[in-house]
């Protein structure tokens, strides 16, 4: 019978287990002291705990269970920022009216920040004062990884991801992997070309799971005839920083893409099919490297649905009967990619039954934010995820369609545990699948 | 000095003084820390970024339709309160008589049988909103000190006016004392705790309207 | 007749004055109704009366402008008052009495003597303090040492007018004589104060009248005021109240709503603050009262009312001290002032902010480099 301290010691990577509680506690102080700023001060200030946040998150929905209101979730840091940073801040001290955080706290805390939250922006719009809850869980995780109380799946990750590119050591590594795909998929892939107008980079997740959306995405820039390419030095789209509340390492990975995309001198860097590494490469790149992008950023759903304005592409009818199609959380409410994988499916011929009124509202898959990772967190997740599975089942669609990998891995491995008869296919996949040959 | 020159007179002078003081302290004590440039290349225009915030002010009063079956009965509860507030507070005779003099203007009221009748039923609707806040599982867990002490000065207030008008509690001048007294500590308790999202549900909506717009993304 | 002869009854003067016992059954069973007392009282009153013999009463008038003596002077029915002055001896009164100078100051001090501890003390205006009293001299001494010395025998002390009872228009801001009520100076009599600027003149009479029947003080408030007629507020027995209710107001003095006779409370009108018989006893044998005639309700009957704000500003307005009440340009100025102050201060606690923070941060590093090592 495990006691919660050795189950904690045991989520932690080693160089977090072997942290004192002084130090932690002065990490997670020195990590939330760093996110103080005007937006996360207007933020915390304005809750008024009406507690609608908890109607929106399928955490609380599911479980019923207070303790999963969102905004609960970043009370360590709500705690530190009025104590230290607000208007009434020195009179709270000298007072003793706010308390400090305990090592303890944090370490309850670690469960709710990085196992009950995907990070999704649901609760985000629910909340009357308009506060972005997401974006303070986001901030709240880089005081914990500070204390280092990131689990370890995500910590060990984003470690070796800034240090070597790689989120896993591998035996044989992703650059050769790829070419390996691209034999077994007879598509030519092009990488480390000097000069490219279109960088490519790849989801770690479809290299290991799902090869042929790797395949598809070569094979839609080559029948685009777009010179492009991947780079062996920038090659992984995901963020494990960003997962683990790593700033500084989420920056180095991020960098890791920018400086190859301005080596190769392209103007657009295309993220395949994954959510985050959409979100944190364009909305939060920038911000981390210091100076505007020189390049843009697009998703490969908005660059087929550019090409298909453009007239650049057509697309044949697919079979897909009646369809269901999720919306990835960092894609629609994160980043407002909402049109684009609409207007793919009506060139496919499509029509998705909408899972609600307006795009962008439906239940997170339940994987997202790094949840899928972390072992301890599947017990919950799986529970959580029974909204999402019914929200799907409800729309009596028989294809199920998403654009992001690490949703298609939480869905299958649902599958997998609900007995679930749904199967997750890969947009990107029927688009490949389905190109027109262009009249020359 | 007796207790309506009291509290009207050097009470009421000093509250307003620490209301307007204690609220600019706290606004300015959010918008001059650190702001962070976003140099993300945006997803729609800066004008048209700046009219979405400036909807989102309204527009976050009400849940989307996807949210309404789970939480439009607390928030129906939250704002029939207020309206009630706001509707006693602007439009019984006395009041417009008080604010006006501050600010030098006139404005029609509402028959003192109407403003009796909606304060009768914004005060159910306060003690409605308590008993919500001490059962409902997420609001007993999210509350502390300061939504119940919040809760106690505005309803004393209306508590207090209610007794006046319809003199009970003791001699009409000391219940209409205590009436502005309790008004008094209003003000002096508003830049303290939550009652600032009063000014801060502007901003706050403006600038989460901003960015999301700005990303495309729904608001 | 010397003052030490025994006093006839007031039976006794009242047929040696030709006055029929059913006529003063008649005047007691009024002043009962007055007084809310049951109908069968006033003749019960009519019969002790009669042979109660007539209780000394010496009048002091002091810092007063005399509106109250003329009030109570004022009659259109002079039997009812000159009554009265059957029912009491008035053995000193400085306005009303013909002796003078030092023969007057004389009588008093014998009435004093013969009575000494059964008189009953009445005075109206204010009392000055300053300077030793200087302010108010009679015969050489003042107003301050004539009360002490007068109140020493007195069996109770009935202060008439505002000025007595609370200080009225010469303690007023800001009160150069050093103007007092008597119920500051005295602290060892039973005191009423019937209050009013001036009294109306059944509230004195019946005060008085009542004392005498019963032989006590009457019931009393806070302000020392004989409920009976100082226990509701002019608002509460106000004929325009239905007008307030319905929020019909006069906006001017002469618009539509003050021709339509509604309510005065946005033309400052106290009445909700003030308690007096105005609403019902009335005026000048029950003709009419202020608000009736137009004129909103001063709350002249209450301490401070002077003081109190501007007798044109509705109740409810603020009362900023010496300043008076608020004027939209001081408000501003004051909002403005604050909140200057409060961004300046919140400028400050920004820069403690940004201080804690940074030294909460540590020095500037990688965060797990240093781990590494």
């Amino acid at each position: 019978m495990s006691t919660p301290a050795a189950e904690l010691r045991a989520s932690l990577a080693p160089e977090e287990s072997a942290m004192e509680s002084e130090q932690r506690l002065a990490g997670a102080m020195r990590g939330f002291a760093r996110e103080v700023g005007a937006l996360s001060a207007l933020r915390l200030e304005s809750c008024i705990h009406c507690g609608i946040c908890a109607e929106a998150c399928h955490f609380y929905v599911a479980t019923e269970d207070p303790k999963y209101t969102p905004i609960l979730k970043v009370e360590p840091f709500k705690q530190v920022f009025k104590r230290e940073a607000s208007a009434f801040a020195p009179i709270y001290r000298w007072l003793g009216l706010k308390r400090d955080i305990s090592v303890a706290e944090l370490e309850e805390w670690q469960h709710l920040l990085y196992e009950s939250c995907n990070m999704c922006g649901r609760c985000s719009l629910i909340c009357p004062m308009g506060i972005d809850v997401a974006a303070l869980i986001e901030q709240a995780r880089r005081g914990m990884f500070e204390a280092g109380l990131a689990p370890k799946e995500l910590y060990e990750k984003a470690a070796r991801q800034q240090r070597t590119g790689q989120p896993e050591e591998t035996a044989e590594p992703y650059r050769e992997k790829l070419l390996a795909i691209g034999r077994q998929f007879g598509v030519s892939i092009p990488l480390d070309a000097p000069q490219a107008d279109v960088m490519l980079t790849v989801s770690r997740t479809d290299i290991e799971q799902y090869p042929k959306a790797v395949a598809s995405l070569a094979r839609v820039m080559a029948h685009l005839e777009v010179p492009c390419t991947f780079r062996s030095d920038g090659l992984i789209a995901e963020n494990y920083g960003y997962y683990a509340g790593a700033r500084d390492w989420q920056r180095d990975i991020s960098r890791r893409l920018i400086d190859q995309a301005i080596a190769c001198q392209a103007k657009v860097l295309i993220v395949p099919e994954c959510g985050h590494a959409y979100s944190v490469l364009r909305w939060q790149a920038a911000e981390l490297y210091g100076a505007p992008l020189p390049f843009e950023v697009r998703h490969i759903t908005e660059y087929i649905a550019e090409a298909l304005d453009g007239g650049r592409l057509k697309l044949r009818p697919a079979d897909a009967g009646a369809t269901a199609f999720h919306d990835p959380c960092m894609l629609v409410r994160k980043s407002g990619v909402m049109e684009a994988p609409r207007k793919i499916m009506r060139a496919l011929g499509i029509v998705p039954n909408e899972m609600t009124h307006h795009v962008g509202f439906d239940y997170c898959c339940g994987g997202g934010g790094g949840v899928v990772d972390i072992e301890r967190a599947a017990k919950l997740r799986y529970r959580a995820m029974e909204n999402k599975l019914r929200e799907i089942d409800d729309t009596m669609a028989r294809t199920f369609l998403t654009s992001c990998s690490d949703c298609r891995r939480t869905f299958d491995d649902a599958k997998r545990h609900f007995d679930w008869e749904k199967t997750p296919q890969s947009l990107l996949e029927l688009v490949a699948d389905h190109l027109q040959e262009q009249a020359r | 000095m007796d207790l309506v020159n009291f509290a009207r007179g050097p009470a009421l002078k000093a509250a307003f003084i620490f209301f307007f003081l204690g609220v600019a302290w706290r606004l300015i004590n959010v918008l001059l820390l650190m702001h962070r440039r976003d140099l993300s290349e945006p997803r729609r225009s800066m004008a048209s970024s700046l009219l979405g915030g400036l909807k989102a002010i309204g527009s976050r009063s009400w849940p989307h339709p996807e949210f309404i079956p789970r939480t439009g009965a607390g928030e129906a509860l939250g704002y029939s309160y207020h309206i009630g507030l706001f509707l006693v507070i602007l439009f019984f005779a006395p009041h417009v008589a008080f604010f006006g003099s501050f600010v030098g203007l006139h404005w029609p009221t509402l028959p003192n049988s109407v403003t009796t009748i909606i304060s009768v039923i914004t005060f159910t609707l306060l003690l409605a909103v308590l008993f919500r806040r001490v059962t409902h599982r997420v609001l007993r867990r999210l509350s502390n000190f300061d939504d119940y002490f919040s809760w106690f000065v505005v309803t004393l207030v209306i508590v207090t006016g209610l007794m006046a008008t319809a003199h009970v509690g003791g001699p009409y001048p000391t219940v209409l004392g205590l009436h502005i007294l309790s008004f008094d500590l209003l003000l002096v308790w508003f830049p303290l705790g939550k009652l600032m999202h009063a000014f801060y549900l502007f901003p706050t909506r403006a600038i989460d309207g901003y960015l999301l717009t700005r990303r495309g993304a729904p608001s | 007749m010397s003052r030490s002869d025994p006093q006839p009854t007031i039976g006794e003067l009242l047929d040696r004055n030709g006055v029929s016992r059913r006529a003063f059954v008649k005047y007691c069973t009024a002043m009962a109704s007055v007084l809310a007392l049951p109908p069968l009282a006033g003749r019960a009153m009519a019969e002790q009366l009669r042979a109660a013999r007539r209780p000394s009463v010496i009048y002091l008038s002091f810092q007063e402008c005399t509106g109250c003596l003329e009030s109570l002077t004022r009659s259109f029915a002079p039997t009812i008052e000159s009554l009265l002055f059957n029912v009491i001896s008035l053995d000193y009164d400085d306005t009303l009495m013909a002796a003078a100078g030092q023969q007057a100051e004389e009588a008093r001090a014998q009435a004093m003597k013969a009575n000494y501890g059964k008189y009953l003390l009445v005075v109206d205006g204010s009392v000055p303090t300053g300077e030793g009293g200087v302010y108010d001299c009679a015969a050489g001494r003042s107003a301050l040492d004539i009360l002490t010395d007068c109140a020493r025998g007195a069996a109770a002390i009935v202060c008439v007018g505002t000025c007595s009872s609370f200080g009225g228009i010469p303690f007023a801001n800001p009160n150069p004589t050093g103007a007092r009520a008597v119920s500051d100076i005295i602290r060892d009599k039973p005191i009423v104060n019937v209050s009013g600027c001036p009294p109306i003149a059944e509230v004195i009479t019946g005060t008085l009248l009542q004392y005498v029947t019963l032989g006590r003080v009457p019931e009393l408030d806070a302000h020392l005021r004989p409920t009976v007629f100082f226990g509701n507020s002019i608002h509460d027995r106000c004929y325009r109240r239905p007008f307030y209710d319905r929020g019909q107001f006069a906006k001017s003095f002469d618009d539509e709503g003050a021709r339509s006779g509604w309510c005065l409370y946005e033309l400052g009108c106290k009445g909700p603050t003030t308690y007096n018989a105005c609403a019902t006893v009335k005026w000048n044998g029950g003709v009419s009262f202020p608000i009736e005639s137009g004129h909103p309700c001063l709350g002249c009957a209450e301490p401070d009312f002077w003081d109190g704000g501007s007798f044109y500003s509705p109740i409810p307005t603020p009362r900023w001290g010496k300043a008076g009440e608020v004027r939209p340009a001081q408000a501003a100025e004051l909002a403005v002032g604050a909140a200057v102050a409060g961004a300046v201060i919140g400028a400050g606690s920004v820069l403690l902010a940004g201080r804690r923070t940074r030294h909460l941060q540590g020095p500037e590093q990688d965060s797990h480099e240093k781990k590494e090592e």
